[in-house]
């Protein structure tokens, strides 16, 4: 068990290293330097990039200045997805620091959602977490909860502290033992190569046998391709927090020790590198 | 511990050795020298205009030093204050936790007091139950006895009935025996009285004046006689 919670503070403490850097087209006083932070994986864009909105309005003038959004090699990134699942699926297996542009103008109004405060991240954050106990436990855990309580959830991700949220989230991840597992697990399956934003369906963690689904059932049932075959190369990657784990690996065991804050289990499919 | 979570384990941990580990010092002392060249920037602009207040234009870079480090020290320790209440709170989430466990770790004393009683039950009920079998096995054996005896008794009646059944055909052999010796002799008898009749009317009829004339009642038992020893 003690190796259990390992894997939690692994998975809350992964940390992305990105240099960001003022688009060239921005009007500037004088040169920007690149600012360098650590992205906490779990998190999101907007809630950790304050010291970078500082550091860049520095050099601009406040007439030059609208919403802060950022792209990597052209792609607009989503504030709305945890950051780790941003790098893994447009910047894994690529060299480190990730290299983030930042834009003061030109909002891309058809591939982002407006964020002007970190009232609407919580919004999101907390419409996920409902949504994920909707289909784990019918919504009780979390409708049992009180104000307070959703409040800790909030800031212990805000103020990147473990213990405060998991001292509340533990909560959400129990299950009895007669039922084996979630009712169902709450996952989003996330393609480079497509137009369609995730893949999301209802899964159950044990057959109706009492067998329990793995990560290679999930796939089978959701996207086959990813599976490899003896005749033809690896063509996918299937990362969780940037790792890839075993095929064989319990579902219910990945929702309760690998989903994110959010209580998603969001899995990225990536070519896999040619070399 | 399972393949797979060990896999998870090492994956992590290989990962962080690769994006984490080798930039966290770097980011972090770079960081706090940007922090630290701001807060500075910040006193010094801040000492400046309060020397040029003054007027005292001949202040001493020395004691404008001594300010920029009392500033410093006390942004430090504000700092050192909010790391304090940052653990503090910390302080209260694990006592919340420990609390949380204690609770849990009652709850599951309590369980297991109630499920220790009704274990107790159990074998109390099972101790009678066993004393119960055992008195119903003794019981069983009498009864087993008891049939036993019964039936070797029954198999004596039957063989006694079978015995008087036929001491009572040999009798009923005998008695009919005897009764076709009686019919055999009647029928004789009868045979002979008719005979006699016959000849004793043939008789008659031979000599009719004779026996009219001589006979007497002496003549009776004679007859008798014969009869006898004809029989």
């Amino acid at each position: 068990m003690a190796d259990d919670k390992d894997v939690l503070r692994d998975v809350w403490f992964g940390r992305i290293p990105t240099c960001f850097t003022l688009n060239p087209d921005e009007i500037t006083e004088r040169e920007a330097e690149p600012y360098y932070l650590l992205l906490p994986r779990v998190s999101y864009l907007t809630l950790v990039t304050d010291k970078v909105k500082k550091h860049f309005l520095k050099v601009m003038k406040t007439e030059d200045v609208e919403e802060m959004w950022f792209e990597y090699e052209g792609t607009p990134l989503k504030w709305h997805y945890p950051i780790g699942v941003l790098f893994d699926l447009h910047a894994s297996n690529t060299v480190l620091p990730w290299n983030i542009t930042v834009q003061f103008r030109n909002f891309p109004d058809r591939d982002l959602l407006h964020c002007q405060s970190n009232s609407i991240v919580e919004a999101h954050f907390m419409s996920s977490i409902k949504e994920a106990d909707a289909l784990k436990h019918k919504s009780q855990v979390i409708n049992d909860m009180q104000k307070k309580d959703h409040k800790q959830l909030w800031m212990g991700l805000q103020n990147d502290k473990f213990d405060q949220f998991w001292a509340m989230n533990r909560k959400l991840m129990e299950y009895s033992t007669e039922e084996g597992g979630f009712r169902y697990i709450p996952f989003r399956i996330y393609q480079t190569l497509s137009d369609r934003p995730f893949i999301q369906k209802l899964f159950r963690p044990v057959s109706p046998e009492g067998n329990a689904y793995t990560l290679s059932d999930l796939l089978k049932e959701m996207f086959p391709a990813a599976l490899p075959t003896e005749r033809e190369p690896k063509r996918y990657q299937v990362l969780i927090h940037g790792i890839e784990p075993l095929l064989e690996t319990p579902l219910q065991w990945l929702s309760e020790h690998l989903s994110h804050p959010d209580n998603f289990l969001h899995i990225c499919i990536v070519p896999a590198p040619s070399d | 511990m399972a393949s797979w979570k060990s896999h998870v384990r090492a994956r992590l941990q290989l990962r962080d050795h690769t994006e984490k580990r080798p930039f966290v010092g770097v980011f972090s002392s770079l960081s706090q020298l940007e922090e630290r060249f701001e807060a500075r920037k910040q006193f010094l602009g801040e000492v400046k205009s309060e020397s040029q207040e003054r007027g005292a234009v001949d202040v001493a870079i020395n004691t404008r030093l001594l300010q920029l480090q009392l500033k410093e020290s006390e942004h430090f320790a504000d700092k050192l204050s909010q790391t304090v209440s940052d653990l503090t709170s910390v302080l209260y989430v694990k006592e919340a936790e420990v609390q949380y466990w204690q609770s849990r770790v009652s709850q599951y004393r309590e369980e297991a007091l109630t499920l220790a009683k009704g274990s107790n039950g159990l074998k109390a009920t099972l101790a009678q139950l066993d004393f119960t079998i055992e008195c119903q096995a003794k019981e069983l054996g009498a009864l087993r006895a008891e049939r036993d005896r019964v039936q070797a008794e029954l198999a004596q009646a039957r063989r006694e009935k079978d015995e008087l059944l036929q001491r009572w055909m040999e009798d009923k052999r005998e008695e009919a025996d005897r009764l076709n010796n009686y019919n055999d002799i009647q029928e004789r008898w009868q045979r002979l009285t008719q005979q006699l009749r016959k000849h004793l009317h043939k008789e008659a009829k031979a000599h009719v004046p004779t026996v009219a004339s001589g006979a007497t009642a002496a003549d009776a038992p004679r007859s008798h006689q014969d009869i006898c020893s004809v029989k």
